[in-house]
């Protein structure tokens, strides 16, 4: 079994106003990993490139143990992007006779009984359809040709909390095969904490972390604290540090070792959201 | 190929079935005013619209965004349009040549000279028309990419009249009407051919998003 099945390693593209800036990060087999980061912050621009929608300008994919993508790799990745992007005068039914042509693995009888699970019409024209139904077409086709790596870029967010609920279950229920993965790209950091194995998270174009999760949740921690406090702070502890309206809010990376150095500091547990918030809208220690 | 041919024919049906019908009707409908032969010269042309209403459904549902990381090359989804495209104007053809057919059957004097004038007019003009078009809906937007393809029509009858006049050069095309327009319909054949290839090698650099 291959350990990686997504590599990526010093992805660049500039464009006017913003530069995709050496991205490097790996989706290790058997794994889910979740890339986080703003409006804007190079996600889709990442999985763009990945696919070769838009011109590299440097760096290596490898997908699948690939460095070149050709059919019979793409065969066996699952895409779902923000929005449906299938004609909308198809109805599913039509979707499922093109698709049949498109994948040679195409896995008619798993198409159906998705359609049917997420109750979605077979026969109703897309057009017809909401912006949930749409998200849910998607990922029914792509759970349909028996992918070993999903990508899905920003593919829950249109959708209500069960209906996410149920795709996160069956996202963990596909990587129970060792052999399959997923890359996750979201702003709903609240669902990657409950799947996720590995947070990438992207800032301006950067790679600013990629970590296990069980790290970030259980090691990382925010000092609240005020002024004269945050003064007696070593800048070496700071990762990010935000001046709140009464408080200091500063990220830390090893909530244990900060306890013991600063006792009267109050540590709390900081959720992916904060991490995010801190280091877009914070200074650097 | 087979997968995103479907897929087009599913959008383009109902145009397709109207175009041909019209075709029929309106074969039907000439034989009073002119020869209905002449059908063949606007034919091709006209059933060849239901390509660009496939162009423009894939532009604005981002299908080719999603057609790119299924296992179909680049190669193959422009060879689809252009493949598409020939077959329509065939279509066109025959959906024009079954008034002709049943009007000789009665009788009508239709002759096989006249099938082939107008048939190469035709087929030439919509050679033309789609070796400009077609590539240009890989090179500029969408919004442009409509408007070249109604310029298209206009700018292939232009060629089409200047390779005349160009033949008359060396040969009467008055007396040798067949030969002329048999070479007009050769440097079309060509055209679309070397837009076929502009349109892959602008496709396989052009950033999807």
């Amino acid at each position: 079994m291959m350990k990686n099945a997504l590599t990526i390693s010093g992805l660049t593209k500039s464009y006017k106003d913003f530069v995709l800036d050496h991205v490097s990060f790996t989706v290790p087999s058997g794994s889910i990993v979740g890339l986080i980061g703003e409006n804007g912050a190079g996600k889709s621009t990442t999985i763009n490139a990945v696919f070769g929608l838009i011109q590299k300008e440097s760096g290596h994919v490898s997908i699948l143990g690939h460095e070149e993508i050709d059919s019979d790799t793409r065969e066996q990745i699952g895409v779902v992007f923000d929005g449906s992007n299938y004609p909308e005068i198809l109805s599913p039914k039509k979707i499922n006779r093109v698709m049949k042509h498109i994948y040679h693995s195409w896995d008619e009888q798993t198409y159906f009984r998705l359609l049917k699970n997420f109750l979605l019409p077979v026969d109703k024209q897309i057009k017809q359809f909401s912006k949930g139904m749409k998200m849910k077409l998607a990922i029914s086709v792509a759970f349909s040709h028996h992918s070993k790596l999903l990508i899905l870029d920003e593919a829950t967010s249109g959708l209500d909390p069960v209906i996410r609920d149920d795709i996160l279950d069956m996202l963990l229920e596909f990587v129970q095969n060792d052999e399959c993965s997923i890359l996750v790209s979201s702003h709903i950091t609240s669902d990657l904490e409950k799947i996720a194995d590995y947070i990438v998270f992207i800032h301006e174009g950067k790679v600013i972390f990629s970590k296990p999760k069980d790290e970030l949740i259980e090691q990382y921690g925010i000092i609240k604290c005020g002024a004269a406090q945050f003064d007696a702070l070593e800048r070496e502890d700071i990762i990010v540090y935000r001046k709140m309206d009464y408080e200091w809010q500063v990220l830390i990376s090893d909530r244990e070792k900060m306890l013991k150095k600063y006792p009267k500091a109050m540590i709390v547990p900081a959720t992916i959201d904060e991490m995010m918030l801190l280091y877009v809208k914070g200074e650097k220690g | 190929m087979k997968g995103i041919f479907v897929k087009d024919l599913y959008i383009a049906k109902s145009n397709i079935l109207v175009t041909v019908v019209s075709l029929v009707v309106l074969g039907f409908g000439l034989s009073f005013l002119l020869e209905t032969s002449a059908l063949l010269v606007l034919a091709p042309v006209a059933s060849t619209t239901a390509v660009f209403i496939s162009i423009t459904s894939d532009a604005a549902s981002k299908w080719n965004k999603n057609v790119i990381v299924m296992p179909v090359s680049r190669n193959q989804i422009i060879g689809e349009k252009y493949i598409f495209y020939m077959l329509l104007a065939v279509l066109g053809i025959v959906a024009a040549l079954i008034p002709c057919i049943i009007f000789a059957f009665f009788g009508v004097d239709i002759t096989a000279y006249s099938l082939c004038l107008y048939g190469s007019i035709g087929i030439s003009a919509t050679l033309l028309a789609g070796g400009i078009s077609l590539s240009c809906a890989y090179l500029f937007d969408p919004e442009k990419s409509q408007i070249v393809f109604m310029m298209s029509f206009m700018a292939s009858t232009g060629m089409i009249a200047g390779i005349v006049l160009l033949t008359n050069v060396f040969i009467p095309v008055k007396d040798n009407a067949l030969l002329a327009f048999g070479i007009v319909l050769a440097i079309s054949a060509v055209w679309f051919f070397i837009s076929y290839q502009v349109a892959i090698r602008v496709y396989q650099k052009r950033d999807i998003t």
